[in-house]
């Protein structure tokens, strides 16, 4: 009796496996899915994003150093008219 | 992506040197068959979709350390899919069942409606018997029945040799035969 629940007829290992290959279907992801996924895969690594904010800030500082430069130009180009205008 | 163009090994050289093109590669090729697993281990698509993306990521950060011992690349990301889904369960094992509402069971052509429909009734029954198995008798019957592997290629992904595959899909069997005699549904081969 108990040899009788620890084996399988060949009839009942066709049908289990026929109930199993009708279950365990290969599924296909959808493809906003897959879009979404490619687009997280694609998403930027940490170091990157570090990398990126580096250069922002390096970005930043160049930008500075330009209005920053403009703004001594335009203040000796004031004070040089400035001078002219007086000496005529 | 035809298969003569791909030289996995090429592509996996690349990919471990940061060439994110190979790994795009890499990914196309793997997606689905990791989309399958880890849809089948969790049941849904919204967990499956994350799980997917975790898998992919990972292994992108860490291809550098994946070396060829006889382990196939697909064997590799297998075993980080089946880290992130048990890390999945163990973080939801609180629930005491995981929704199966959107696992597809799709009617075979020519089938009279009424039979369908004992169908997929008896394919849901069975799909919850699966998720109630043990974690590696559930990866077992996905790599077999979704994924077509022999029971070699199983053994490489689970870390066991073929025969003791052949001997654990038996007693997997033989487990859900005497669960689906509890379920009333029919073994007959019709």
């Amino acid at each position: 009796m108990n040899k009788l629940r620890t084996t399988l007829s060949d009839d009942q290992i066709s049908a289990l496996e026929a109930h199993l290959a009708g279950t365990l279907k290969p599924v296909t992801p959808p493809m906003e899915i897959v879009q979404r996924l490619r687009n997280r895969i694609h998403f930027p690594e940490r170091q990157v994003i570090v990398l990126r904010l580096r250069d922002w800030q390096r970005m930043f500082l160049v930008f500075g150093g330009v209005m920053s430069g403009m703004l001594v130009m335009i203040t000796v180009a004031r004070a040089f008219f400035y001078l002219m205008r007086r000496h005529m | 992506m035809l298969d003569k163009e791909f030289n996995e090994e090429d592509v996996l050289t690349r990919a471990a040197q940061g060439d994110r093109d190979a790994f795009g590669l890499l990914y196309e090729r793997y997606l689905d068959r990791i989309f399958n697993y880890v849809y089948y281990r969790t049941g849904n698509l919204h967990d499956a979709e994350d799980l997917t993306a975790r898998v992919f990521q990972r292994a992108m950060n860490h291809i550098k350390n994946y070396t060829d011992r006889g382990v196939p690349f697909s064997a590799w990301l297998y075993r980080i899919a089946h880290n992130l889904v048990a890390n999945w369960h163990r973080d939801r094992s609180r629930r005491q069942e995981i929704p199966i509402n959107d696992v597809p069971v799709l009617p075979s052509k020519g089938d009279h409606p009424e039979r369908n429909l004992v169908r997929s009734q008896e394919e849901s029954t069975l799909l919850k018997l699966i998720r109630r198995l043990p974690p590696e008798r559930q990866n077992l019957l996905i790599l077999k029945f979704v994924e077509n592997m022999s029971n070699a290629e199983i053994g490489k992904i689970m870390g066991r040799s073929e025969g003791a595959v052949k001997s654990l899909y038996h007693r997997t069997l033989l487990s859900l035969r005497d669960h689906i005699g509890d379920q009333h549904i029919s073994l007959d081969n019709d």
